[in-house]
Order: C-alpha cells, then structure tokens, then sequence
C-alpha cells in the first residue's frame, strides 16, 4: 500500500480534489481494495471525532445505512455539474456494498465451518469414550475457602474438567491418526526390505 | 485284566484320535489361510464390506484383479514394467471425506483429506483388514495358534470359522469366516481372551469375476501421485529411551521423530509389529509434571497416554489394556530427554 493512496484518500475525504482523473481512480481503487475502503472510513471517522460530529451511538459498520439510504434517494437522472463527485461515490457505494455483502456470507460460512468443526469434535467425543474419568481435583489442589464463592466455583471448576476432557480427546484423536498414518507410512519396508538390507551391507562394507 | 487292556487300549485310541483331530483342524485351518491369502492375490473380485465398532459402521468398497501381460500388453507398457501380471487394487470409505486408497503393483497411493495424494512404494495396501491375510500367514505361527472351528453361513454363502489364537494373554485373538467356494473373507472379529466382540467387519457384497471391473480399467491408465521416499526418512533414529517389554513376537519396526499431524507435538516414536498387530510408543516432554494413566478405545484399538516426571508416554494399538501399561511402564531413559 504507497503512502500517496493514503494521501489521495486524505485529500478526497476532504474535499479537496487533485484532478479529477486521478480522484476518479482512487476512488476505483478504493472500492476495489477493502483496506483502501477501510481507510476511507477511518479517516471520516477521524474528521467526525476532530470536529466532534460523532453520533451518540457509533456505528462503524455503515455500509448497510448507507445502502438503505441510497435505496431512499431518488434516482438522480440529470445531476447537476457541482455534484458529479457526490454522486460518482454514491454510484460506486452500491458496488462497495456487494464485496461487504459477500464478506458478509463468507463470515457466516466460516461461522457455520467453526460450528461444524465443533460439532465434529463433539461427535468424536463419542467415537471415543474414555472408560476412565479425569481426575478431578479441586483447582489449586486444596479446599477453597468457605467465603468462596461455591457456585462460581464449581462452575469454573467444570469448565476445567471440561476443557481437561476435551484436552485429552484432541490427545487421543490424535495419537490415534498418527498412529494409523505411521502405519501406512511403514508397509514400504516389505517391498523395500532388499534395498534397506542392501544399503546395510553397503555400510558394513565401508 | 483283558477288560482292563482293551479299556486302556479303547483309551489311548480315541486320545490319538483327538490329538489327531487337533492337528488336522490346525492344518485344515493353515491351509484355509493360505487359501484366502492366494484368493486374495489372484482372484478378481468387487466387494463391500461394513466396519462396525463403537456402535459405528463404516462402509468401504474393495476392489481387485490382475491383468495378465499378455492380454493388455498393448495398453500399458509402462505400467507393466518387465512383470508378468499387474496387480491393481482400490479400497474407498464410502461415509464422509473421500478416503481412497489405490495400488498397481507395488505403489499405493493415499488420497485423503489431510494430505495431498502420494504414494509409497508398497506391496500391500493398509486398510482395515491387516495386510498379512494377503500374504505369508505363516509369520503369525509364532504368536498365534490356527483353529479350525465349524462352518456357518454368511453373506448368504457357506463359510469356514477360521480362529486365529493367541499363545499368550497379551493380545487379541482373530475370528475369520472364509467362503467355501472362493476361500474369501467373509467377517473377520477382534475378540478378547474373555470371548468380547470388540469390532468386527462383515462382507456385504461379493463378486468374483474373470474379467476386471470398469474402476479397475480406469485405474490402470491413471497416473498415481508422486512416490515419496520414506526409506529416507525411516532410517532407525538414535532415541534417547527404549521399551524394555513387549509381548514375544513384536520387533521394532521403524523408530523417528516427527510432529503428529493434528497437534503439532514433536514425538519420538517407534512402530512395533508382530505380524498381525502393529503398536506405536510416542514419548515426549510434557508441560505437565504428572498425569495418571488416561486410555480410551477406538474398537479394538487401545489409545493409552500417560505422564511421569514432565515426561509423556503414550501407547497406541489393538493391544489389550494391560499388556499397553505394561509397555509404558517399562520405557526407560538412557538420557534426559531434549526439547526439540
């Protein structure tokens, strides 16, 4: 990312235009880039904080405002000399919220594959049932103070052994891959037995 | 006194009869393996088969044929390379993530989820069903008795109960269920000394044919992943421990260091093998200072883990629980370990 986007960036945000040839392609440039984007919209926020404009509550996810917003605004068929730049944005705003839009559903993809992952833990959980339970000691290794609170305790105190039983499932699991991986791994030296003896043979010769 | 002889004479007959028998049940037995060992190689045949344990079935497909040379000499010089026959084989999971495993010949290539595709340079691919019954059943002579014990019927066929006895009560003994007519597997069972199933697969489908299937065809015009070389890799690394007890049988197989796949752990580590049974030692420095034994069960196979003195041993294998401590138990160090 070159210093002088920043600056062009800068200079949009403030109205200030070096030509419009250029502006127009840091504009393109913006939307095609999501840090670019971003920087754009740090960089209003930081205009709105200096010249204390913020909100009462501040949202910094806008694109959708600004998309219902735009969908609000009539459609300007013959705009006007003095708002060419205004509007050029406005068009190109529509753009920007598809990428944020997409964004937004791999988000949610990736939130689904987390949760199934999750899920596939939990399954294998069943797969493999450890017929011996965790020890379950207290967590400092002695008795906790009456004054303790006793609920809170015990809660963290399951979220231990919870995290402990997990713990030992990721052990298991994957010892157990590792173990049939190492497995596949070996069958080579049946086949491979003649060159192996013949490199030993090789060694005991030198 | 005459009635007395013949008594003594009626006794030591049937006794001969049955020690008799005995041998003739372990022969017919042997026999029977080397059969399904034979089929195995040279027959071609399309079958399914269900893995069932921890109230899971796992469906596979299992294919394999022999294409003489001469028939498809045209087809695939290359892959013929000098030898009479081309073995092809492929075993696919069914269920989940593809899971494939192919072979022609002596390279096995491994198509899953975690790995991009290689191959090993192998004679036998490596399933749920131990490779050995696919070769030299004779190996296992050593450690297990043959029994030949009846017949049944399964997958609508009449079967031979082929029971593969442990001589000692460290490992787990083998139910096998061969096909009269073709000497195919048709169930094999993981049972314990004490008579518990612990998993079992049974045949769901099984064809036999004289010409190979279409999967097979396509198989041998497919070029098969990059061999990678692991007798490079394998040679035995110099570990600061050693496992001073195992069952009689087991001989080290390969010993490295490596990181486990999923959590990253640098291992050191040495397969055992006693033919039938193949058992990894994982040892490696802890975080933790003590954790008492900790195992857990994936059918027949025993994951067992433990930690002494900031020092984890883990065992892995279809191993009985006891014979699994008892291994951990006998690893000692020749010097401190070093954190790779």
């Amino acid at each position: 990312m070159s210093e002088s986007k920043f600056e062009t960036i800068s200079s949009l945000v403030d109205n200030y235009r070096a030509s419009d040839q250029r502006s127009q392609q840091a504009i393109d440039e913006m939307l095609k880039d999501e840090h670019l984007s971003e920087t754009w919209q740090s960089y209003h926020l930081i205009g709105d904080v200096i010249r204390d404009e913020i909100p009462q509550a501040l949202q910094l996810d806008l694109s959708t405002q600004i998309a219902s917003a735009i969908e609000l605004e009539p459609t300007v068929l013959a705009p006007n000399a003095m708002s060419t730049m205004s509007s050029a944005i406005k068009a190109k705003v529509i753009q920007f919220v598809k990428p944020v839009g997409q964004l937004a559903i791999a988000a949610s993809a990736a939130g689904l594959m987390i949760l199934g992952v999750q899920q596939n833990t939990v399954d294998n959980n069943e797969i493999i049932t450890p017929t011996q339970v965790v020890q379950t000691k207290p967590l400092g290794g002695f008795a906790n103070p009456v004054s303790f609170n006793y609920q809170q305790n015990s809660k963290s105190q399951q979220q231990a052994v919870l995290e402990q039983r997990i713990e030992q499932q990721r052990r298991f699991q994957a010892l157990l891959s590792d173990h049939q991986q190492q497995i596949k791994l070996s069958a080579v030296q049946d086949t491979d037995k003649k060159s192996i003896d013949e490199e030993v043979e090789l060694d005991k010769a030198n | 006194m005459k009635s007395f002889l013949l008594f003594v004479i009626t006794c030591s007959i049937s006794l001969l009869a049955s020690l008799s028998a005995n041998a003739a049940d372990a022969e017919q037995a042997k026999l029977s393996l080397e059969r399904l060992s034979e089929s195995l190689r040279q027959l071609n045949f399309n079958t399914s088969f269900v893995v069932v344990k921890n109230n899971q079935a796992e469906p596979y497909h299992w294919l394999h044929g022999i294409v003489d040379k001469a028939t498809k000499e045209s087809e695939s010089k290359e892959a013929i390379d000098g030898e009479a026959s081309v073995e092809l084989e492929i075993l696919a999971l069914l269920n989940g993530p593809r899971r494939d495993i192919l072979r022609i010949n002596n390279t096995v290539s491994y198509i899953e989820p975690e790995y991009a595709p290689y191959s090993i340079s192998s004679a036998q691919i490596s399933g749920p069903i131990p490779p050995v019954f696919g070769r030299d059943v004779s190996v296992l002579e050593n450690n297990y008795h043959f029994v030949s014990v009846g017949k049944n019927r399964v997958l609508g066929r009449a079967a031979q109960l082929i029971r593969i006895v442990p001589k000692d009560s460290h490992r787990f003994g083998y139910w096998l269920w061969l096909d009269q007519e073709s000497g195919l597997l048709l169930k094999l069972a993981a049972i314990t000394r004490a008579g518990k199933l612990l998993e079992q697969i049974q045949f769901t489908h099984l064809e036999i044919t004289d010409v190979i299937s279409e999967n097979l065809k396509q198989l041998q015009t497919t070029e098969l992943p990059k061999i990678i070389d692991i007798a490079a890799k394998q040679k035995n690394a110099d570990l600061a421990w050693q496992v001073n007890w195992l069952p009689d049988g087991f001989a080290p197989i390969k010993s490295d260091r490596h990181r486990i796949n999923i959590s990253k752990q640098a291992v050191e580590f040495i397969l055992f093998n006693d033919g039938l049974v193949d058992i990894s030692v994982y040892v490696n420095p802890s975080k933790d200072k003590q954790r008492a034994v900790e195992f857990a069960n994936d059918g027949a196979t025993l994951v067992l883990n433990q930690v002494i003195n900031s020092i984890e041993v883990s065992v892995v294998g279809k191993i009985p629980l006891e014979t699994a401590k008892k291994i951990a138990s006998s690893v000692s160090f020749n010097r401190k370990l070093v954190t790779p």
